[in-house]
């Protein structure tokens, strides 16, 4: 038996916050979180075709955009991938591996937040650029290859923290994708503001001539506020991992 | 609580000596105390912490490496606030009790993400090196999962001592491993205590932590019921009454032989064929029944220890 190597100084960010990338990117992709995703964007580009026949095709592609894609599609797969990310590690109690090691709290979730973005966005993204672009709406595809993936980096900043915070992670998300982003977000006026799909519908209504039934205010500010939610949650799952106990 | 840090906080974690030192730590969940007023102070050397299961040992363990914050009292690893400060995490190496692994890696690929983590400069090598000194093969491609129990311990082994920590916390690591693999693990443990590092393993096996070391720390019901030299408790356990079951054709016969030869000191029948016999010394009555038996021409039909398990040791050695 020989003897293990000695430690060093404490690893570098780019090389640590890689290394949870790497990992939660294998222990996140699944076959069957690939085909529900993968079937449900091909249904937004199926949904898409159908726009095209409409008499006015770029509206109709922008409200498949909004309310399949923005209000479903998009918080759906990325609940399912954004609470499993660091949820399942948590299930499985492999989470004291990541831990017990000197690394700074806030890696872990950033590392989260990132494997879900680059999951989502070109599973969910790609398929709703192509809904719009076979509907013959290229205005309505290029507000959707912005609001599409603002999107999904706001909601996995909220699915990595509910991961973080909540036991069975995902139907607490789904209650929210429900209730909040499909029900509260159209009950009043102004209540899209309060909401992930009201903000990036305000990106999709930049397209010219189109009517977006959510607008939570200019596109401008929109650009701000749905990082800022992924930052936010984000914290919150920073402060929830530096301050809970490891099972 | 415990005193003000050590005048060695300001020296590097690599100058000073390994010590793990728990002053008045309480644990609770809601209304279940898991850990009750324990205080030990450990240094370099192997120390087993024994105890049946629910003792509380690993909540203990999770408190001395951070991951859970004590309700009341303190811990200190080489002097520092294990969960405060994340720089001891380099010294100290743990194996966790959860069976779960991470199931898309492999071996290799897990014990090498364990040491690029640490900081080691040669992650991968770090890990060829340390899969090798548990005997596994560093080049086995296949996933964790098709991995045997023992294999996947050995494995847990490997990550926690892949950046050669001064501390190393070892929650019943020998679960799953053959008598040869554990007499390895048990050689690895006594040799890293041996060159100056402080190696705590839980157990609830008496013969398991009679082969770690000297030093044990007993728990029971979440407080600490013994702590010193194993021999002096293994001769307090020894000196205890046993009680073991016999059913025999002939048990007023079998009964009076052995209480007539010192074998027992006391017996009690139940029934026509039961038997219960209490002894200071379950190795001579285990010798001596059959030869008995044979004299007096009764069948045995079940022989029974009746408290032999750690909870009627430990009741035994709080009781006390």
């Amino acid at each position: 038996m020989s003897t293990p190597a000695a430690v060093t100084a404490r690893p570098a960010a780019l090389t640590t916050v890689t290394s949870y990338y790497r990992l939660l990117i294998r222990t996140q992709i699944t076959v069957a979180r690939l085909l529900g995703i993968g079937t449900l964007g091909a249904l937004a580009v199926v949904i898409g075709l159908f726009a095209r026949l409409d008499d006015n095709s770029p509206q109709a592609a922008a409200d498949t955009v909004s309310s399949y894609g923005l209000a479903v599609l998009v918080p759906l797969a990325t609940l399912w991938l954004g609470t499993s990310a660091v949820g399942d590690l948590i299930e499985d109690r492999l989470l004291v591996y990541l831990w017990l090691k000197p690394v700074p709290r806030w890696q872990l979730p950033a590392a989260a937040v990132l494997a879900t973005v680059s999951v989502v966005v070109p599973l969910t993204a790609l398929p709703l650029v192509l809904s719009a672009s076979v509907a013959g709406a290229g205005d309505v595809a290029w507000a959707t290859a912005l609001a599409a993936p603002l999107a999904a980096v706001a909601y996995a900043g909220v699915f990595v923290a509910a991961g973080f915070w909540f036991r069975r992670a995902i139907w607490w998300g789904l209650a929210f994708v429900l209730i909040w982003e499909n029900g509260v977000a159209y009950a009043a006026e102004g209540a899209a503001r309060v909401t992930v799909v009201g903000w990036a519908s305000s990106v999709l209504g930049r397209a010219p001539a189109i009517d977006v039934q959510l607008d939570a205010g200019s596109a401008a500010v929109a650009l701000v506020v749905l990082p800022v939610i992924a930052i936010a949650g984000w914290l919150l799952a920073t402060w929830r991992y530096r301050s809970a106990d490891i099972d | 609580m415990l005193a003000p840090l050590p005048p060695h906080r300001g020296l590097p974690l690599s100058a000073v000596e390994p010590r793990v030192v728990a002053e008045g730590v309480s644990k609770w969940f809601g209304p279940l105390v898991a850990v009750s007023d324990v205080s030990f102070d450990v240094g370099p050397g192997v120390t087993a912490l024994l105890g049946p299961n629910g003792a509380g040992k690993s909540t203990m363990f999770r408190m001395l490496c951070g991951l859970a914050v004590p309700s009341k009292g303190s811990v200190r690893v080489l002097g520092r606030d294990p969960r405060a400060d994340t720089g001891v995490a380099r010294r100290i190496g743990l194996v966790p009790q959860q069976e779960s692994v991470f199931e898309p890696l492999s071996a290799h690929e897990f014990v090498t993400l364990t040491a690029r983590l640490h900081g080691l400069p040669g992650p991968a090598s770090a890990a060829t090196q340390a899969l090798e000194t548990v005997d596994l093969d560093p080049s086995d491609e296949r996933k964790l999962p098709a991995y045997s129990k023992g294999m996947r311990q050995r494995v847990k082994v490997a990550q926690a001592i892949v950046h050669d920590p001064s501390v190393l916390v070892l929650d019943e690591p020998l679960t799953g491993l053959d008598p040869r693999q554990r007499a390895d693990l048990v050689g690895l443990f006594r040799r890293l205590g041996g060159e100056g590092r402080c190696v705590i393993v839980s157990s609830h096996v008496l013969d398991e932590v009679e082969r770690l070391g000297s030093q044990v720390l007993v728990m029971s019901q979440g407080r600490l019921a013994a702590a010193g030299d194993f021999r002096e408790l293994r001769a307090l356990m020894d000196d205890r009454p046993m009680r073991v079951r016999v059913r025999t054709d002939r048990p007023r016969q079998l009964a009076g032989a052995l209480l007539e030869a010192g074998t027992a000191v006391g017996a009690r029948l139940d029934g026509d064929d039961l038997l219960e016999l209490d002894t200071m010394d379950a190795r001579a009555l285990a010798h001596a029944l059959a030869p008995v038996a044979k004299d007096r021409h009764a069948r045995l039909f079940e022989v029974l220890p009746l408290d032999a398990d750690l909870e009627g040791v430990f009741r035994y050695v709080v009781q006390r």
